[in-house]
């Protein structure tokens, strides 16, 4: 807040804005701007280079574009244009992916049009995702504990929950394409009992989000079986079109169909959410949906969101094991400043990390950095059903499954261990925390992501 | 020493028999030459009365200090060059070793800061103060290629070299990986795995048909640890289509065919008739007998003993049909388990034979066992929806293969809707994600644990009595893991409960077969739902085949 309100004074142009920082002032209260330790006195650079500073220039962009003030709106984008070199150093980088989120947004109301064009001149930096094949995308998930975090603790706790149970039933919800998988069948292809037929239900998202993969889920499953196979264990690859727009209404339903005629007796039922889950409506959003487009049919409550009825009606499958692995951060105010900043002070860690595992000008880089780019568009410049990146903080994710009659489950010592040494294969700065019952990935002491296990309460 | 030997030898002989006395001795020479030898000294523990050396850096990284002044070769050794120097002809002398001249020598580090500078920490031979001085203070010139790992000493580089590799993960793309996670993620997607096991396919196809016994061997009920994956898992294309239950009789597999259709049209269910016709082709094909694994001992008649009280309820249905629907069953029990484009098929035979279960399918087994034994296993409930995920891994070639034979068959018998049949029939099985977009992977290792599950029998335990009077059909559905076929099937034999999709209840229910178990088929309500299929089915069932009719097979240049 002390940033927010007392610019520095070196620059008029910072004076000139702090009338108008006031009226989202309040609106911010709430929201507390994380320390940088070890981040803000390296990387400062100067007054402007600050990323405090950026965080405010951006900010007072934000509400310039929102207020319908072009001119503002384009002092300040000239400004961090200069101050954000898409090629500079991690906070530039940063800055210039949402300076570019922020000219798509005002592109998008069309209340300048030299910023329209600014934009289709911009788009390129976010537009150009790549598409991956499964090798680069394995590469790239191996890169960094970003996802490997997730995949270790959560295919620990999976061992631990199937143990003794012949057939398994994974439901895999994962924005990574199966990147989980092989190591859960070799390391279930192991266990001491032999292993267990493995029936894999993936999600066919029919929305692009990446990173996105150059290859069908039917040719996915092909590998993955052939996998299975070399491994001496049986697969069966399931593809459900399902979309998150609708809470996986189809998903769901599916296998409700399947339990209501199989029984499902003698079958691990593991459900595994992996950074997945956020894309589902919640309450923000939920009020779109009413009730009689809702296909949870069975409960007509408004007030309900796509979120809390698609946790409940997984409650109601009455899984084996439920693993939560979600990023960190709170992406759902409806309020853009307040966005901007939480996407802002979280943002940053997958900037500041790819130093230290990707050189700089790498085309996997650009890759990586064009999904970045592509999340902070998603975050500050779409509205509505657009805006699919709907991060929660673990707190109420928790609370989420509390609700829907989930009881969260400790994670072993195993999977403790695994996901250490895990980290130990990484940069120093990733760390593991453990807060309850949950492990939480940490970058330089901020929390990056989390991994909870749940069973039916 | 040859002195030595003699004694030694002697001494042997005078011990032991004098046949033996040439290896003993030969083996009691050494301790003496051993001990012998010099102790080398530890490191920086000289004798203190030895002769301190200290060299320069320079004089100790010389590799070849002894200069030939002929050619300019240079050697380590002094003793190295006065051998070289006798092949110029030049005088050579070579040090005698004499006991005088024992004074021992010990080596200095010559960089001042290191302890083995001091001449109490020397080091006791000249190579080891060389490699002290280029692993501590020299340049690691050596690096490995693999691992970038670098080395100032050739030969730690090369010992390196030797393991480099072995601790870590080579995929056969030739891709290392030093984490076994990053490993596996990537073998699994790496194209080396699939061409791997597209060799080992071919591999175990020719295995297979060259050796029957041995496949026979790992079909028995309760297999040992699971063998090679590549002859486990990989299965032929052929097995379904050699029809191993085959006796040598000449059966007349046109007039089977031809006279079950026309049961089947006098059912009015001509439109259900297409598949049914797919497990005499398969189970009744006269095939190249030499290929057969198994000769079933008549299943014809022992076959009709075990069925003929569940064949009564369709008094059309030829029995001889059953027999050649039952004929390929038992060979499909006498098989290994595979992991076919018929996995779905052979593994519900394969499958059946748990390990519990005494009378498993083995082939010399009466037929009527075998039977019974399928029926049993109709009870698992574990591997219901199996059916469900659809066809399995390698469906083109086994498409192709029985496309053709299907082809020559409905050439023969001239009919036009059978080849059709087939054809549905293949696309069923061959195009997942037309149906239910499940693949099915069957279990290729034949563990008790999954033995159960492999089932891929769509029949619900509660209906069991009836399934158990409908042995042939349940046969015969097992016979065909792809469902449309399967309802099919079940329509035809007329009656028969547990229906496992909305699909087929619907059509029992217009079949109007009338049994209770149509209630209990409906109860299931588009149950076969697993995929997208459950909707679908649950239309009439004529509108379903319809659109199936139309839906080319995924092979149709061969038609």
């Amino acid at each position: 807040m002390m940033q927010f309100t007392e610019p520095p004074p070196s620059h008029p142009l910072l004076h000139q804005m702090s009338p108008c920082s006031n009226l989202p002032m309040s609106k911010n209260q709430f929201h507390r701007t994380r320390p940088w330790p070890g981040f803000s006195s390296s990387k400062a650079v100067g007054s402007f280079g600050d990323a405090n500073c950026m965080e405010q220039l951006l900010v007072h962009c934000a509400n310039a574009i929102d207020s319908n003030d072009a001119t503002l709106a384009q002092q300040i984008l000239w400004v961090l244009n200069n101050i954000a070199p898409p090629d500079g150093d991690s906070n530039q980088r940063l800055t210039c992916g949402f300076l570019r989120a922020l000219i798509a947004r005002a592109a998008k109301t069309g209340s300048c049009k030299m910023l329209t064009a600014m934009a289709s001149a911009n788009t390129n930096l976010a537009r150009n995702t790549h598409k991956f094949s499964l090798i680069e995308l394995a590469n790239f998930i191996d890169l960094t504990p970003w996802h490997r975090f997730g995949f270790t603790a959560a295919n620990a706790a999976i061992l631990e929950a199937v143990e003794g149970f012949s057939v398994v039933h994974i439901i895999d919800l994962s924005s990574t394409h199966c990147m989980q998988i092989p190591t859960l069948i070799d390391s279930i292809a192991n266990r001491p009992d032999g292993p267990p037929l493995i029936k894999l239900t993936v999600v066919g998202a029919t929305e692009d989000v990446p990173p996105m993969l150059d290859l069908s889920y039917e040719e996915l499953g092909t590998k993955l079986m052939n996998f299975a196979r070399s491994r001496n264990v049986g697969m069966e690859f399931r593809v459900i079109p399902s979309s998150s727009s609708d809470g996986f209404a189809s998903l769901i339903e599916q296998l409700r169909v399947q339990q209501i005629v199989f029984g499902g007796e003698g079958e691990a039922l593991v459900i595994n959410c992996h950074m997945m889950l956020h894309y589902i409506p919640e309450e923000t959003l939920g009020v779109i949906q009413e009730t009689n487009s809702n296909p949870y049919f069975f409960d007509s409550s408004p007030t309900l969101s796509l979120r809390t009825m698609f946790l409940k009606s997984l409650r109601s499958l009455d899984p084996t094991i439920v693993i939560l692995v979600d990023e960190d951060a709170d992406f759902t105010s409806i309020n853009l400043v307040c966005r901007l900043r939480s996407a802002f002070n979280y943002l940053w860690i997958p900037y500041d990390t790819v130093d230290t595992f990707l050189p700089r000008g790498s085309k996997h880089r650009q890759w990586y950095e064009a999904d970045m780019c592509w999340k902070i568009e998603n975050v500050i410049a779409n509205e509505g059903v657009q805006r699919v990146e709907r991060l929660e903080p673990k707190s109420r994710w928790v609370q989420r499954m509390r609700n829907a009659n989930f009881r969260g489950i400790s994670f072993g010592e195993d999977a403790v261990s695994e996901v250490k040494s895990m980290l130990d294969e990484h940069a120093a700065g990733w760390g593991l925390k453990k807060e309850e019952d949950d492990l939480v990935l940490t970058w330089k002491g901020h929390n990056v992501g989390f991994a909870t296990a749940w069973v039916p309460a | 020493m040859p002195g030595d030997l003699e004694n030694s030898s002697a001494m042997t002989v005078s011990t032991a028999s004098g046949e033996a006395s040439v290896s003993s001795s030969g083996n009691q020479t050494v301790p003496p030459t051993t001990t012998t030898k010099k102790k080398r000294n530890r490191p920086g523990m000289p004798d203190p009365d030895a002769e301190v050396i200290a060299l320069s850096p320079k004089t100790l990284m010389a590799t070849n200090r002894f200069v030939c002044e002929i050619c300019n070769k240079g050697f380590q050794r002094d003793q190295n060059l006065q051998l070289h120097r006798r092949g110029h002809n030049l005088p050579w002398k070579l040090r005698q070793r004499s006991s005088k001249e024992v004074r021992k020598r010990v080596y200095v580090c010559p960089e001042s800061s290191c302890v083995h500078h001091d001449p109490s920490r020397a080091l006791g031979d000249l190579t080891g103060i060389k490699k002290h001085f280029c692993r501590k203070h020299g340049e690691k010139n050596w690096k490995c290629d693999k691992c970038s790992k670098k080395y100032a000493v050739q030969s730690d580089w090369k010992a390196h070299l030797k393991t480099c590799g072995t601790k870590e993960y080579k995929c056969d793309c030739g891709t290392l990986f030093s984490r076994r996670d990053s490993f596996i993620t990537h073998r699994a997607f790496c194209d080396a795995l699939a061409e791997e096991s597209a060799r080992a396919q071919t591999v175990a196809n020719t295995s297979s048909e060259e050796d029957p016994k041995l496949q026979i061997v790992h079909s028995s009920p309760p297999p040992p640890p699971p063998p090679p994956p590549s002859t486990t898992t990989v299965t032929s294309v052929v097995l379904p289509i050699q029809n191993p239950g085959y006796t040598g009789k000449e059966w007349n597999f046109k007039k089977i065919s031809v006279g079950f259709l026309s049961a089947l049209v006098s059912n009015s269910l001509s439109y259900l008739s297409f598949p049914f016709l797919f497990p005499v082709l398969v189970g009744g094909l006269p095939e190249n007998p030499t290929e057969i694994l198994q000769p079933t001992p008549t299943p014809a008649e022992t076959g009709f003993n075990g069925i003929s009280s569940s064949s009564s309820s369709n008094g059309s249905t030829s029995s001889r049909v059953f027999a050649s629907l039952f004929a390929s069953s038992t060979a499909a029990g006498s098989l290994q388990p595979p992991t076919s484009a018929f996995s779905d098929l052979i593994c519900a035979m394969a499958r059946s034979e748990r390990p519990g279960n005494l009378e498993s399918a083995s082939a010399t087994e009466p037929t009527s066992l075998c039977l019974s034994n399928n029926c049993l296993s109709l009870f698992e409930t574990v591997g219901q929806d199996r059916r469900q995920y659809a066809p399995p891994q390698q469906p083109a070639m086994a498409a192709t293969a029985i496309l053709q034979k299907a082809a020559q068959i409905g050439s023969k018998a001239t009919n036009a809707s059978l080849l059709r049949g087939l054809g549905l029939a293949m696309s069923s099985s061959s195009s997942p994600q037309e149906s239910l977009q499940w693949n099915c992977q069957i279990d290729p290792e034949p563990a008790p644990v999954g033995a159960g599950l492999g089932l891929a029998l769509p029949y619900d335990g509660g209906a069991g009595l009836t399934e158990l009077m409908m042995g042939p059909s349940s046969l015969s559905l097992s016979l065909f893991g792809p469902k449309p076929t399967t309802l099919d099937f079940l329509g035809l034999g007329m009656a028969v409960g547990g229906a496992p999709t909305g699909g087929l209840s619907a059509l029992i229910t217009s079949i109007g077969s009338g049994l209770d178990v149509a209630a209990a088929a409906a109860s299931f309500g588009g149950g076969g739902g697993g995929g997208g299929g459950g909707n679908s089915n649950s239309n009439s069932p004529g509108n379903k085949w319809e659109e199936a009719l139309d839906r080319k097979p995924s092979t149709p240049s061969l038609l």
